[in-house]
């Protein structure tokens, strides 16, 4: 394979635009799944937010019944896997899902033990930070976002409800969104970008194969058989055409060469010499 | 026209013993230096496979990202990093077909491991080696792939090339005209 010429020209082509491309898919692949990534936490991120805002004035007027209708109505939206609203105790009060109501969050499930590794858990965390990815108790990736409900000064100002002054953080929201079909989405850009990159592999490596057969090897055969039939004096009366130009002249030559042989014989021959053998 | 060649001696025949022996000895040294350098993309690889399997492990040996960061201050985006292993894939294969078409003898493949070894190390202090593993271990196997290649089919025509001086010596005493 190595010995010839097709092998030559096309083994360091070929493994040379595989490489690019395939190093081209895997980059660019990464830098979408950066993207989709970085927008899932911003869509996680507001809608804590969101839930936040809705939610402030029933916790203001300690209105439970409102609190937990606008949790368990934002928690039948397609995707959300759970919102629960825990105090500092790590009880949580309200949630999606009844059966956890009263219980003691689990700090050494896969959600929280980021936060928990450590003797002390981490207090401060950034917007982005906040946002944690594990894969749930079915086994499904899930994207979580825990934000600190604060202590305001209408919450300790308040009548209804003792929050001392000095409680800095007075709960937790921690919602939890399925990042199934997001998973789905970035499934579907693989594959089509697989398909693509294998397209473009065939394109590049068949195109320049096939041109290169087309245009340089079989000339090339041609060329060595036309050198076969000098060697044995049988080339054809007419000269070689169709070659490329610069096999042309060399097939040119050959046939010139030729005829200049069996001339110069035929001239031997009227006088008598053998051109054939060494004087 | 072999013949008329030892009868009629061409420019650097007649040489002594000593010089016959020592364009022998040249010649042998240059075959042994050649089969060494054919292989030299071969242990190139080996070692790349060996520092890809520490990246995987993602380098039980080295500190943790974030002490390193800690002292040298924040590393690039992974973005800025793939970028630069873009371009960095680009010209090493565009150099290496460039020296391949100019038959240049170049021995460049454990400076390409480095390079490479360079990369997972950047991922591995921005925290991004997860996500980029497999496109720095495409790149170095493509680059020194090709490198290989490169090293491999030059030195293979210099062995080829070297073997017929050896045995036209050994009759001659002298290289081949062409040669000279």
């Amino acid at each position: 394979m190595f010995k010839s010429l097709a092998g030559r020209a096309l083994v360091p082509v070929g493994i040379a635009v595989t490489g690019f491309v395939v190093v081209c898919f895997l980059l660019l692949y990464s830098a979408i799944k950066n993207i989709v990534d970085r927008d899932s936490a911003v869509n996680a991120t507001n809608l804590a937010d969101t839930v936040l805002k809705s939610t402030r004035y029933a916790m203001l007027k300690n209105d439970y019944e409102i609190l937990t209708t606008v949790i368990s109505n934002v928690g039948q939206q397609k995707g959300v896997e759970h919102i629960r609203i825990f105090n500092k105790k790590g009880i949580i009060n309200i949630s999606t899902h009844p059966e956890e109501l009263n219980r003691q969050v689990d700090k050494t499930a896969e959600g929280c033990i980021i936060c928990h590794a450590g003797k002390d858990p981490v207090t401060t965390l950034g917007k982005m930070e906040q946002v944690r990815i594990f894969k749930n108790g079915r086994g499904e990736e899930t994207i979580s976002i825990t934000t600190p409900i604060y202590n305001e000064p209408e919450c300790s100002n308040a009548a209804c409800h003792v929050h001392p002054a000095g409680q800095k953080v007075l709960g937790t929201l921690d919602i939890g969104l399925s990042r199934k079909s997001l998973l789905d989405s970035l499934a579907s850009i693989r594959n089509q970008m697989v398909a693509f990159t294998l397209m473009i592999l065939l394109l590049t490596v068949g195109g320049v194969t096939a041109l290169l057969i087309r245009s340089v090897f079989q000339p090339l055969q041609k060329l060595s058989r036309l050198a076969q039939q000098a060697e044995t004096d049988e080339l054809p009366a007419t000269p070689p055409s169709h070659f490329p130009r610069e096999l042309d002249t060399i097939a040119q030559s050959l046939y010139n060469l030729n005829q200049k042989l069996r001339s110069a014989r035929k001239d031997a021959e009227t006088s008598g010499k053998n051109l054939d053998t060494p004087q | 026209m072999t013949e008329t060649s030892d009868k009629q001696p061409a420019p650097g025949a007649g040489t002594g013993p000593s010089q016959r022996d020592n364009l022998l000895e040249e010649l042998r040294s240059d075959i042994k230096r050649l089969t060494t350098l054919s292989n030299r993309g071969l242990w190139a690889m080996s070692l790349f496979a060996l520092v890809s399997m520490m990246a995987w492990r993602d380098f039980p040996l080295l500190p943790l990202p974030d002490s390193v960061t800690a002292a040298l201050g924040a590393p690039p985006s992974p973005s800025m990093i793939s970028l630069v292993l873009l371009l960095y894939t680009f010209s090493a294969i565009i150099l290496s077909l460039s020296r391949m078409m100019a038959g240049i003898e170049h021995k460049s493949s454990f400076c390409h491991v480095g390079y490479l070894t360079g990369f997972f190390l950047f991922y591995h202090f921005a925290k991004a080696l997860h996500d980029n593993y497999w496109a720095v271990f495409g790149a170095g196997i493509t680059i020194l792939s090709v490198e290989s290649y490169r090293i491999w089919s030059y030195c293979r025509e210099a062995l080829v090339r070297k073997n017929e001086q050896l045995e036209f010596a050994k009759k001659h005493g002298r290289l081949p005209p062409e040669e000279q």
